[in-house]
Order: C-alpha cells, then sequence, then structure tokens
C-alpha cells in the first residue's frame, strides 16, 4: 500500500473520473519510468474499482484509456502537452519534480511523489536557525515533501510555544491540479489553505503582497520586505532551489538537505552563478544575432513571449531567428555559429542553462530585455529596473525567472534613444551599435545606394580569401564571410562520375577501419 | 600675475605669431611643478577676481600630499616683451605681446598617457634635467615622445641651487657636469632627427639651453650674460655667446681670450668666469650675511633692491636677490618665444604627423596655414571631469578655423572611417571655455592655434576624437595618439552594498572616459576589472572612481589580479585525435610553438590576417626559416582572429576540409581565448591540422559537430605539447647612489627579478640598473625597494614581455600546477584541470 499512497493512486482515479476524461496520458520522468509499468497497473485497478461504484450509483461508466509518455522534448518538469495531444489525450497525469507553470490546453494532474524526511530533525534545525537569526523566517520547500510540511507546521507550533516571538511562516503550494486559463480554474483539491502561523484565520483579509515561486505562494504583510525574512529551504540542490536563491538574492537564504538531514549555508557558488549572469548579460550587449530557442510548447503565453522577444530584438537593432531543436545542448546550438547569443524561452526550472560549454551563451528572456532595453519598462511589484540616463537599462540585482511575470511587463515609451555610444565591458570601451548608422541610412538613400552598394559587394569579395571575421548584422552577412558556402554545383564536368565502392559498417567504426585498429 | 579679463584674452589668441604652446615635461622630481610655479608666479594669467590664489598646476589634493604630478594642467602665461629684447628676433610677430600656453605634465612613468595628450596639442617642449642627476629614464621616454610628435625642444638645466651650496662643486667641475647633461640629451635627440622638423639639438651658446634653480626662482640663458658683457669688452653679443660656452678660456691677467686652458693660475674658461663664478660670489656673500659686500657687488650689476628687502638675511636675501638678479620668467620666457615656434610655424611641418587625409585638401591646407578662416579641424586629446558630477569638458587644440559657442560640429571618433557613419555624431557645443588659472571662462570662439575646452559633447566623445564643421563631410580625422605604456596591471572591483551596482557600473564608464589608458572590462565570472599602466596609477584611478565618479560609494578591490598566457614547450608527443558527438568525424592536430620572435611580430601587426598572402610568406620564410607552402596555408590567427596563435593546415588530399575550415577556425578562436590550463588565453602556439576524416553527408559534419571536436582537439594537442604558463614581466629601471645598490640586489633577488645592466652614469656617483621582473611580484616593490635603501632607489617599471615559467603545470604539487589551481578558484572553475582523456578520444 505504501506504493499506492507514495504515487496517490485514489486521488489521480477521483481525478480522472472526476473530470470524466476518456483518456490520460501519464508523463513520467526518466527516473520513475521503471515504476510506470506498477502505476498504471494498480491505476486501472483503482479506476476500475470506482468505476463500478459509480455504475451501481448511475450507470453510464465508460472505461478511461491510460498512455504512458517518456522522454519530453523539452524539461520533463513541463507537462508535455504536444506529446499527450498526439493520442488524442484530454488530461495529463504528471509525476515527479515539476515546475508548476500554467499549461496553455489540458488541465493537469500533479503526484509529485512522497520523499521520506525526519521531521524532528528539521524542525529543531528550523528553531534553532530562526532563534539564532532573528529574522522573521520564510519556510519554502521542496514539491516532493510538501506532504510532510503539515507535520513539520503543527511540529514547529509545539516548539513554539514557549517562545512567542518567533515568526515562522510556511508557503504554501499551489495546488496539484491545473486547468488551463480559459477553463474554470478549480484548486481545492487536497492542500491545507494557506496561512500564516502565528494568525491562522485573518489570512484571507490580512492585506498584505503575494509572491510565488515554482508553485509555492505566500503573503508577505504590508511594509515589509523579502529582504527582511529568512529564508529557509527544505530540499535537495537541485533546479527550483537555484532559482529561489537567484530571484531573492537579496535575502539570507540557508538550506536543510533532508536526505543527508544537514543543514548547508554557504552559497558562494549560487553567488557565483548570479554573477556569471550578470556577464552573459553584459555579453548579450555585444549580440547581433539573436537566436531565439523555442524551449516549451507548453507553458502558457510562450508564444506572446516569444513575439515580445523578437519585438525587442527588433528594436534594439539585431537580427533575431526563432529556432525550434528541442532541448539544447552545444553541438545542436553550434550548427548556429552566426548566433551570438540564444535566449531560451521555457520554463523557469529548466531555463537556466549553464552555457560554459556552447560557443554562444544562453540567456534567458529576462535578462535579454536587460540587455536589449533602452526603454523604461513598467515591471512587476518585486521588479525593479533602473533606467539610467544613458541608454543601456541597469541591473540592480533583481531577478525573474518565470516568464509570465515579464508579459506583465509593458513597454511603455516609444523607442527614443540617444545616439550615445554604449560602453562594452567585454571590450573595455565604448563601441557603436549598428542600429544607429541603419537610422540614418534613409536619408542619403539617392546619393549614396549606389556607392554603398559598391562598397559592400567589394567588402564582400575582400573577405571571400582573408582570415578576418567581420562583423555580421544578419545571418545571410554571415554566410557571405565563410569561406564555404555550401556545395557547389561542377559545372565543367558533365560526364558522370565512375563508379566507386563506398564503406562498409557502422560509422563509429567502419569495416576497414576495423582492420587498421588491429594493427595498433 | 597678470590679472586678465576674459575678453583681454581672447584678444590675444587671435595674434597667431605671438601664441606659444608648450609642455614641460621632465623625469620624474627634476623640478617640473616647481618651475612651472615659477613662472606662473610671475607671468600667470589669472582672472581678476581671484588675484592672490598662487597654487597653480598640483591642484589635486592627492598631488600635493605625494609631491607628483597625477594630471596634467594647462595654464596661460602673458608676457610683454621689450623691442630692444626682440631686436635680434627674425620670426613674424604681431606686437610685443606674448600668450604661452603651458601644459605641466606628470613625470611618473605610470602617467606618461598624460605626457602623450599633452605633446599632441602643444609644439614646443621645455624639457628639465637636473644638473645632478642628468639624462634618466624618463627624460629619454618623453623626449622621444615629444620628437615623435615633432615637438620642438628646449632644455633647462635644474636645480642649479645644488651646486652652489649643497655640492659645492667648483666652476670647472660643473661645467664639465653641465656640458655631460646637454651631450647626453643632445644623443637622444640626434637619434631621433627628422628632417623637417631641422637640428633639434640644443646649445647653451645658440640660446636654447638655460641653467635654472625652480626652487629659488632663477634662472638665466648665456644671452643674458653676453648682454651684459658684450658691452664691457664692445664685441657683438653672438660673438660674446661663442666665447661663454665651449672651449673658450680668459685670463683676466693677461685680459685675453684663448681656446686652450694656458695653466696659468687665473685663466678660467669663459663660462666659468664670467657666469659661473659671479653667481656664486653673490650667492655665498648672501648666505654669508656680508652685506657690506653685497650691496656694491649688486649695484655694479644694476640690481636694485626694495629698502624692506634689504632687511632679509641667509637664504631668504639669497633668494630675492637671485629673483630680481636673474628672474626665471624672463630667461625661460624670452627663450621660448625665440627659440620654440608659433602654432603657425609648427603646424606647417606637423600637418604631415597629424592628418589622416591626403595632404594636399582644403583642411590639410588649413592646418599648414593655421587658417582661422579655413574650416573647422580641432583635436580633442582628453577628457577634463567636470565640477559637476559625471560631466566632462572635452579638451583639446584647434588646428584651423575657429570654434564656437552654439556650433555644429562634426564628431569623429578613433573608429571613424571616412565615407562611413562608424562612430561619427552630428552635436553642437554648448559652450566654448578657457582656463583663466582654475577658473573656468566663457568665451565666445576660440581660434585656431590655441587650446580650448567644450562642453556638452561628451556623450559622445569617448575618449579623443576630431571635430569638423558640420558640413566638412568630406574631412578625414587627425590621426590618434600612441601611447608608450599599456595597461597591465589589474584588480576586480566591486561594490560594499549590492545596490550600488548601477553607480559602479555608471562610475567605471566614466573613469574609463577620463583617463585614456584605464581599462574597464569584465570577467567571464562577471568581475568588473579596472587596468592600469602601473600600481600608482591604478591606485589614483579607484580613489578617482570611488570619489568622483561614484559620489563615494564604497567599493572593495581585490589583491592585483595578473593575467598569465597559455603555451607550449614542444611539439605535441603524439598526433591527439578527437571525434565529434556523433562519432562520424575525427579530426588529428599537433600543436607546436612558434618560433621565436614571431608571436611579438603578430603582436606588432608585422604579420597579420589582413597581410597579402605574399608578403606574410616572404617574412615567414625568410625571418621565421618557415617552408614558403607552408606559410599559404595559414587558416587564422587567434583569439580574436589577430592573437599570437594559428591554425595552419598541413593535410594532404582531404575531401571536404574547405567545408569544415570555418567550423575549425571558429572552434580555435575559442580555445584559443580560454586556454586548457587555467582558461587564459594561448600564445605563441601553431596547431597543425594533420589529417581529418568526415563523414560523407553534409548534414553530420555540421558546425555542431565540427566546432565542439576542434576545441577538444585543440585542448588535447595542447596538453600532450608540453604546456607551459607565461608571466608578464616588467622591465625595471633604478636609479641609486653606489650604497643602494646592496639593498637594490636583495631587493630584486627576493623578488624573482634579475639584473642585466649596471652602469655607473659618467661623473655622477649614481648607478642606473636593468632589470627583468615579474609583474606578479611588483606589488609593493617600490615601498619594499624604498625601505631598503632608506629612500634612496627609484624604480620605473615598464611591461617589457612574456616570461615562460619552467615548472610544469601538469605535475601535480610544482609551482606553476598551484597558480594554475588559484586562477581556477578566482574564476570559479573546477579546480582540477580537465585531464587529457576528456579532450582525446581513442579510435
Amino acid at each position: 500500500m505504501e506504493f499506492e499512497s507514495r504515487y496517490e493512486i485514489s486521488r489521480t482515479a477521483e481525478f480522472i473520473r472526476g473530470g470524466n476524461f476518456t483518456k490520460a496520458a501519464l508523463q513520467f520522468p526518466d527516473e520513475l519510468l521503471k515504476d510506470s509499468v506498477r502505476i498504471v497497473s494498480s491505476l486501472r485497478d483503482e479506476l476500475r474499482r470506482v468505476g463500478e461504484s459509480d455504475a451501481e450509483r448511475d450507470g453510464n461508466a465508460k472505461d478511461a484509456s491510460l498512455f504512458v509518455m517518456a522522454d519530453t522534448a523539452y524539461g520533463s518538469c513541463c507537462v508535455d502537452e504536444v506529446g499527450a495531444s498526439h493520442v488524442g489525450a484530454d488530461c495529463v497525469v504528471h509525476y515527479g519534480h515539476a515546475c508548476l507553470s500554467p499549461t496553455s490546453k489540458l488541465p493537469a494532474f500533479y503526484v509529485f511523489g512522497k520523499a521520506p524526511m525526519s521531521v524532528s530533525d528539521c524542525v529543531k534545525n528550523l528553531v534553532d536557525h530562526a532563534m539564532t537569526s532573528g529574522k522573521p523566517v520564510l519556510v519554502l520547500f521542496g514539491l516532493e515533501y510538501a506532504h510532510l510540511i503539515q507535520n513539520i507546521r503543527e511540529e514547529v507550533v509545539e516548539a513554539c510555544e514557549s517562545r512567542p516571538q518567533l515568526e515562522i511562516q510556511f508557503a504554501e503550494v499551489l495546488c496539484s491540479e491545473m486547468n488551463p486559463p480559459d477553463k474554470q480554474n478549480i484548486c481545492n483539491q487536497g492542500m491545507v489553505p494557506a496561512g500564516i502561523l502565528t494568525d491562522d484565520k485573518s489570512f484571507e483579509t490580512l492585506p498584505g503582497t503575494r509572491y510565488g515561486i515554482g508553485g509555492l505562494v505566500w503573503k508577505l504583510r504590508e511594509g515589509r520586505k523579502m529582504e527582511d525574512s529568512l529564508l529557509f529551504w527544505i530540499g535537495s540542490d537541485n533546479s527550483a532551489f537555484a532559482n529561489v536563491v537567484l530571484t531573492f538574492n537579496g535575502c539570507e537564504i540557508v538550506r536543510y538537505d533532508a536526505t543527508e538531514n544537514c543543514m548547508v549555508t554557504d552559497f558562494s557558488q549560487q553567488k557565483r552563478i548570479l554573477k556569471r549572469r550578470y556577464y552573459l548579460v553584459e555579453k548579450a550587449k555585444d549580440a547581433n544575432i539573436i537566436g531565439i530557442l523555442v524551449g516549451t510548447l507548453g507553458v502558457a503565453g510562450y508564444l506572446r513571449m516569444i513575439n515580445q522577444m523578437k519585438e525587442l530584438t527588433a528594436a534594439a537593432g539585431k537580427k533575431a531567428y526563432t529556432l525550434v531543436v528541442g532541448r539544447p545542448n552545444p553541438a545542436k546550438l553550434a550548427n548556429f555559429p552566426e548566433c551570438d547569443v540564444f535566449i531560451y524561452v521555457s520554463c523557469a526550472q529548466t531555463a537556466l542553462l549553464d552555457s560554459k560549454e556552447y560557443l554562444s551563451p544562453v540567456i534567458t528572456p529576462f535578462e535579454a530585455m536587460l540587455a536589449f532595453n533602452s526603454r523604461t519598462l513598467s515591471v512587476p511589484h518585486q521588479l525593479k529596473l533602473n533606467i539610467s540616463s544613458t541608454r543601456d537599462t541597469q541591473w540592480t540585482g533583481a531577478y525573474v525567472m518565470e516568464f509570465r511575470d515579464l508579459i506583465t511587463s509593458s513597454l511603455t515609451e516609444s523607442r527614443s534613444h540617444s545616439k550615445e555610444a554604449r560602453f562594452s565591458f567585454l571590450q573595455g570601451g565604448y563601441v557603436e551599435d549598428f542600429d544607429n548608422q541603419e537610422n540614418d541610412e534613409e536619408d542619403e538613400e539617392g546619393a549614396l545606394a549606389l556607392a554603398n552598394a559598391t562598397e559592400k559587394a567589394l567588402q564582400l569579395r575582400d573577405t571571400a580569401n582573408s582570415l578576418v571575421k567581420r562583423t555580421v548584422k544578419s545571418g545571410a552577412e554571415f554566410l557571405a564571410t565563410r569561406s564555404y558556402q555550401g556545395l557547389e554545383i561542377h559545372n565543367k564536368n558533365s560526364l558522370p562520375e565512375p563508379y566507386l565502392k563506398g564503406r562498409s559498417g557502422r560509422a563509429a567504426g567502419y569495416l576497414d577501419e576495423k582492420s587498421e585498429k588491429e594493427n595498433f | 600675475m597678470v590679472k586678465f579679463t576674459a575678453e583681454e584674452l581672447r584678444k590675444i589668441m587671435d595674434y597667431k605669431h605671438n601664441i606659444r604652446n608648450m609642455s614641460v615635461i621632465a623625469h620624474v622630481d627634476h623640478g617640473k611643478s616647481t618651475l612651472t610655479d615659477s613662472l606662473v608666479a610671475a607671468a600667470g594669467i589669472i582672472a581678476q577676481e581671484v588675484a592672490g590664489d598662487v597654487r597653480m598646476t598640483d591642484t589635486r589634493a592627492d598631488e600635493a600630499e605625494r609631491g607628483i604630478t597625477i594630471k596634467s594642467t594647462g595654464i596661460s602665461l602673458y608676457y610683454e616683451i621689450t623691442d630692444e629684447a626682440l631686436k635680434n628676433y627674425k620670426g613674424e610677430r604681431q606686437g610685443n605681446e606674448y600668450l604661452i600656453n603651458l601644459i605641466d605634465s606628470p613625470g611618473h612613468v605610470d602617467f606618461s598617457s598624460e605626457v602623450t595628450a599633452a605633446l599632441r596639442i602643444t609644439d614646443g617642449a621645455l624639457v628639465v634635467v637636473d644638473c645632478v642627476e642628468g639624462v634618466c629614464v624618463q627624460t629619454e621616454t618623453v623626449l622621444r615622445q615629444a620628437l615623435g610628435e615633432r615637438i620642438r625642444p628646449v632644455l633647462t638645466v635644474n636645480k642649479m641651487d645644488r651646486c652652489f651650496l649643497e655640492l659645492q662643486v667648483d666652476g670647472e667641475e660643473a661645467y664639465q657636469t653641465f656640458s655631460r647633461v646637454i651631450e647626453n640629451a643632445n644623443v637622444i635627440m640626434a637619434t631621433y632627427e627628422d628632417p623637417l622638423l631641422g637640428d633639434v639639438q640644443v646649445y647653451p651658446e645658440k640660446g636654447t639651453i638655460a641653467f635654472s634653480a625652480g626652487l629659488h626662482g632663477w634662472a638665466f640663458t648665456l644671452t643674458n650674460f653676453a648682454k651684459m658683457y658684450a658691452s664691457k669688452f664692445g664685441v657683438d653679443e653672438s660673438k660674446m655667446m661663442e666665447r661663454l660656452w665651449g672651449e673658450n678660456f680668459f685670463d683676466p691677467a693677461t685680459k685675453k681670450w684663448t681656446t686652450k686652458n694656458t695653466g696659468s693660475a687665473t685663466c678660467k674658461r669663459g663660462f666659468v668666469q664670467f657666469c659661473y663664478e659671479p653667481i656664486r660670489q653673490i650667492i655665498s656673500t648672501c648666505m654669508n650675511d656680508q652685506k657690506d659686500k653685497l650691496w656694491p657687488m649688486l649695484q655694479k650689476l644694476g640690481v636694485t633692491m626694495k629698502s624692506e628687502e634689504k632687511d632679509l638675511m641667509g637664504k631668504a636675501l639669497m633668494k630675492r636677490v637671485m629673483q630680481t638678479w636673474l628672474p626665471a620668467s624672463t630667461a625661460l620666457l624670452e627663450m621660448m618665444i625665440f627659440h620654440l615656434p608659433s602654432p603657425a610655424t609648427a603646424q606647417k611641418y606637423r600637418v604631415e604627423n597629424l592628418y589622416e587625409g591626403p595632404l594636399d585638401d582644403i583642411y590639410a591646407t588649413a592646418i599648414r596655414n593655421c587658417d582661422p578662416e579655413g574650416p573647422l579641424m580641432l583635436y580633442v586629446s582628453k577628457m577634463i571631469p567636470a565640477s559637476d558630477k559625471g560631466r566632462f569638458f572635452a579638451f583639446g587644440r584647434v588646428f584651423s578655423g575657429k570654434v564656437s559657442t552654439g556650433l555644429k560640429v562634426r564628431i569623429m571618433g578613433p573608429n571613424y572611417v571616412p565615407g562611413e557613419k562608424k562612430d561619427l555624431y552630428v552635436k553642437s557645443v554648448q559652450r566654448t571655455v578657457i582656463w583663466m588659472g582654475k577658473r573656468q571662462e566663457t568665451v565666445e570662439d576660440v581660434p585656431c592655434g590655441n587650446t580650448v575646452a567644450m562642453v556638452g559633447l561628451d556623450q559622445f566623445i569617448t575618449k579623443n576624437a576630431t571635430l569638423t564643421n558640420e558640413k566638412e563631410v568630406d574631412a578625414h580625422p587627425i590621426r590618434a595618439m600612441k601611447f608608450s605604456v599599456s595597461p597591465v596591471v589589474r584588480v576586480a572591483v566591486q561594490c560594499k552594498v549590492a545596490s550600488d551596482l548601477p553607480k559602479l557600473v555608471e562610475g567605471l564608464k566614466r573613469l574609463a572616459k577620463s583617463d585614456p589608458m584605464v581599462v574597464c572590462t569584465m570577467e567571464e565570472s562577471g568581475e568588473h576589472i579596472v587596468a592600469g599602466a602601473g600600481e600608482l596609477h591604478l591606485e589614483i584611478c579607484l580613489k578617482d572612481l570611488q570619489d568622483d565618479f561614484m559620489g563615494g560609494a564604497e567599493i572593495i578591490k581585490s589583491d592585483p589580479v595578473v593575467s598569465f598566457r597559455e603555451t607550449v614547450l614542444e611539439k605535441s608527443s603524439r598526433t591527439v585525435m578527437s571525434k565529434s558527438p556523433n562519432k562520424h568525424n575525427r579530426l588529428y592536430m599537433e600543436a607546436r610553438p612558434l618560433e621565436d620572435g614571431l608571436a611579438e611580430a603578430i603582436d606588432d601587426g608585422r604579420i597579420g590576417p589582413r597581410d597579402d598572402p605574399k608578403v606574410r610568406s616572404k617574412i615567414l620564410s625568410e625571418e621565421f626559416g618557415w617552408d614558403k607552402d607552408l606559410a599559404k596555408k595559414i587558416w587564422c590567427f587567434g583569439p580574436e582572429t589577430t592573437g599570437p596563435n594559428m591554425v595552419v593546415d598541413m593535410c594532404k588530399g582531404v575531401q571536404y576540409l574547405n567545408e569544415i575550415k570555418d567550423s575549425v577556425v571558429a572552434g580555435f578562436q575559442w580555445a584559443s581565448k580560454e586556454g586548457a590550463l587555467a582558461e587564459e588565453n594561448m600564445r605563441g602556439i601553431c596547431f597543425e591540422v594533420c589529417d581529418v576524416v568526415l563523414h560523407a553527408d553534409a548534414i553530420h559534419r555540421g558546425g555542431g559537430q565540427v566546432i565542439p571536436t576542434a576545441r577538444r582537439v585543440i585542448y588535447a594537442s595542447q596538453i600532450t605539447a608540453k604546456p607551459r604558463l607565461l608571466e608578464p614581466v616588467y622591465l625595471v629601471e633604478i636609479q641609486a647612489p653606489e650604497q643602494a645598490l646592496g639593498g637594490i640586489y636583495s631587493v630584486l633577488n627576493q623578488k624573482r627579478g634579475h639584473v642585466f645592466e649596471e652602469m655607473q652614469r659618467p661623473g655622477t656617483p649614481l648607478y642606473n640598473i636593468k632589470a627583468y621582473l615579474p609583474v606578479v611580484e611588483s606589488f609593493g616593490f617600490s615601498s619594499t625597494l624604498r625601505a631598503a635603501t632608506s629612500g634612496q632607489a627609484f624604480p620605473q617599471c615598464v611591461f617589457d614581455h612574456w616570461d615562460m615559467m619552467s615548472s610544469d603545470p601538469l605535475e601535480s604539487g610544482s609551482q606553476a600546477s598551484q597558480l594554475v589551481a588559484d586562477i581556477r578558484k578566482r574564476k570559479g572553475l573546477k579546480e582540477q584541470m580537465t585531464p587529457l582523456s576528456e579532450f582525446e578520444d581513442k579510435l
């Protein structure tokens, strides 16, 4: 029975029956794939059982068919709606770690799994830390520990009875069931209503700012800032945690590792990530050709985001190409050497790619906005961008991972930046962007057009045998600077080529090479 | 001090023949600023209202504190010369009023970019040399720079007072010292002679050398004395001058001039007899308070003292007497007026050096003629921070035409290419400003031949630029300045409070603007790096950054960061191979060190990607012993397509090789920027592509497969070729007396330096030592050296070359491997180097 409770078989069955779904896609991450068969069979049993009891009541029971989905095209934390649509599924049950990004078409049910943890040990650490820091504590946790939070909360209340000055607040899981925005959003499943520990009842009416990250939500009292609290993370050091560290980089953060039962307080590595991202933003400012990588086909609003990125790059005078390559890897992206930087539009938890091994850096849409924006942004609550008098946007350290938050930031002011040269920290000097030149080009179209054209033609020929790589601003120009531009058709020799015997064997080692190997 | 209104000053600016633009250059501590101050005290133009405020040149608190000049300061002097003095002047002039725009420049080598900027906007230079220390390192450097810019020099032998008071040398000995100093200076000048500029050597008998005591405010040229004696002896002034220098002896007993020392006790050299001895007598009488003797002597010389001055005693008396008798301003200013060119004269021959365009177009002609009616040609040499935080004055020289308030100008930046729109802006000048002492005065316009500061252009000028009228679309820019030092010392800065980051960024941008020698960059790890020419320079820059450009927000600076280079010692031990991610393509490569001197040739631009391949292959085969055909097979240079590493194609008959060339080049650019050891730039490595196996389908040998593979195989070949680190090394020049040598040697030894030249300065107790010192060890070197030699040794460090560190970074526990680990840690990389097996594949 332990297995069934871990995978919440009965609740899943309830969801499927409750929604009257006929085809349910079960999405597994690679590490849970081994359990899929058992899950499917017990789920089927459970559905049949519930179905029979229902049929007894009203007699219109139909069987829901179940499909197992694995090897998702993008991050396994997102609901693979496209995959589910292939079988015409009308709902998705998502297993394992999830980013809880809103879906766009299908309703989804999340099974986070239930990881074990020593509750008393955790509470002891938590209370100790709250005592020493003296700050109000906000508890955030990995979703796999969501089932234990109620226990922790109770124990904390007990432990805190003697120390009323302690203020410990718990975040809540948004919901374990998600409906696309056009349908009614029902979110009443299982989870305890949110609340502040010290004052349970007044939560709904309490004025304050609502925060959320990676499926967790909480409210802070009016007049209190995130920077004032100590963040206490329960769970492992995964991408969800990295997001928390980056987003709330102004807060003091400690992590309780539930598998090791220990506290981790050193996050220099995470701080380093932040600095590295800052470097990438500066690098992106120097880019001329941008690749927009489609990293999701499910997260609500991704199309809008892609369009927004296109507008953004166009406004910054850069050329953008949209690429769909599935989950990016160095080899795939190196096929586009003309792109100076890639913007990865994906769910928040896969967006951060450490692009050290990549030819060109991969940045998030938020970073792209920092880099390319020369306009004022009207920004959501926690995001502060300091627009300096000069043309570049300065980063104050605030960080936004989820692009939903970015979409709401509308671009207000029309484009009117001065023509001052931009300072590039990569080149250590002032540089000029291309758009400045292009703006003026219309003025003297007539007189200089011919001269310009000839000049360009001349330059082109010049580069054919020179070793210099010019700065290029579009893919076509990049191709022109390459020494090899594709297959050439040899017109001279129209006779058919003589017949040649090719190699045989597998590419990893052809037959003729095998013999060579023996020689070594 | 001369009290002036802006209008009066503006009026003199129109007389282009009566302007002298000159800079004061010298070795550090030879007394430039003191000498300048004594000139300013006598003839400085100040605004009427602030008369009495004396300290003029060292305007910054830190300059006064350290006793050195950091920023060059411009100051205008006014001199009305008598008709009597001008009777020998042959050049063109407009009346007797002269305007001298003088720029006092720093002597410390760290600030020599300031000197470069000052030289560009002046036509003449007053070279100051300490009469005891003689021609020093920096004297030579600045002289070379000046002559390179076609700046005519005059010399002053300074600190004469030391001869009389401190060292008490006798006349003949002093003469020998002076003539040696002058000879040394002339040797340098002769080396950099330029036919257009003519003979630039200086001779006392021609009046191009002055003898001065800046501290006491007196100076003379032989002209002064020649005038005095000409009537007495009844000979021509010029004849008399010749007798006062060189092998001319006078015996008062026989009253005869000879060209040899007759040997009699009374026979003395002309200079000693008529110049040195009288001064010595006056000084010693003053110092001994023998006033009864003094007054008749002064009367004979025609010097009258005020009655209250007669009460002075000792040194103060001596100073006063000498200042009245031989005022420094008269001697030096007349020397400048006589022997330094006016803008109108100088621009005739400077135009070739200045103008990039054809020398027969209207712009070149206007510069040549210094034509105020011609098109505007103005060179902005530096940006001066204004008191209004964050704004800058654009400071420069008008070479032709006039710049006026409200004028719309074309701004051609350093990257401007005629006919293109890159780095080109059109803006109006908000105000034109001239300096009167410390005050800025707005004037309507400034004509050619003068220096000017402009308001409202700072956003469009990064460091320097050429300005012309809006409609002059075919003007070429004025040639960019060449600096003699490079920024090698780097520190990482960050702000104490994270939210100050925008302030820091803004501050760094301003800092980069205010000083042409500072480079503000960013490391891969996201750290902001500030690079300067030396430790002192960097210290000053960071102080400016914090106090002036960031409004006092606190910053934390790291220990100095030195960048290394990665190279290889030998040819790869074997041909290494890497497979592409899909295993269908294989690249075979070997690495080998470039021939000696080749990396430097690439640095200097003698060999580069833009060369004509024929010329390149000629140089490579003749100087570096390359095979002629091989030289044609260079695929690329890197990093940044111009760096001192290359990829050479050694394959024979490989199919599709041309297709992957771009991908290999891309991989190489990437890898050569971040070497396998510690992700430092590579240097001096030649990668040879030995063989390539490619998949028959084009889709399987695209960039995605080849670029990462090229990078891996380059790393593998680097690691198999005995990789080494290169460290930057300074050339240190130290000047010190003999007793300090022991201390110098021990400090140098301790710091891994080695001396390669030790030379005694002829006629002085001083030694010149030249040594190589690793940059890593140079931090705190100056202060350690001072401590070890009780302040007698003064070092000057200039980046010289890259030196290979002999220890093997691959051997754990070696010094180099520790260094690699440290760099990797700082950069946030894995401390362990990636092993060869990650890069090399087996068949």
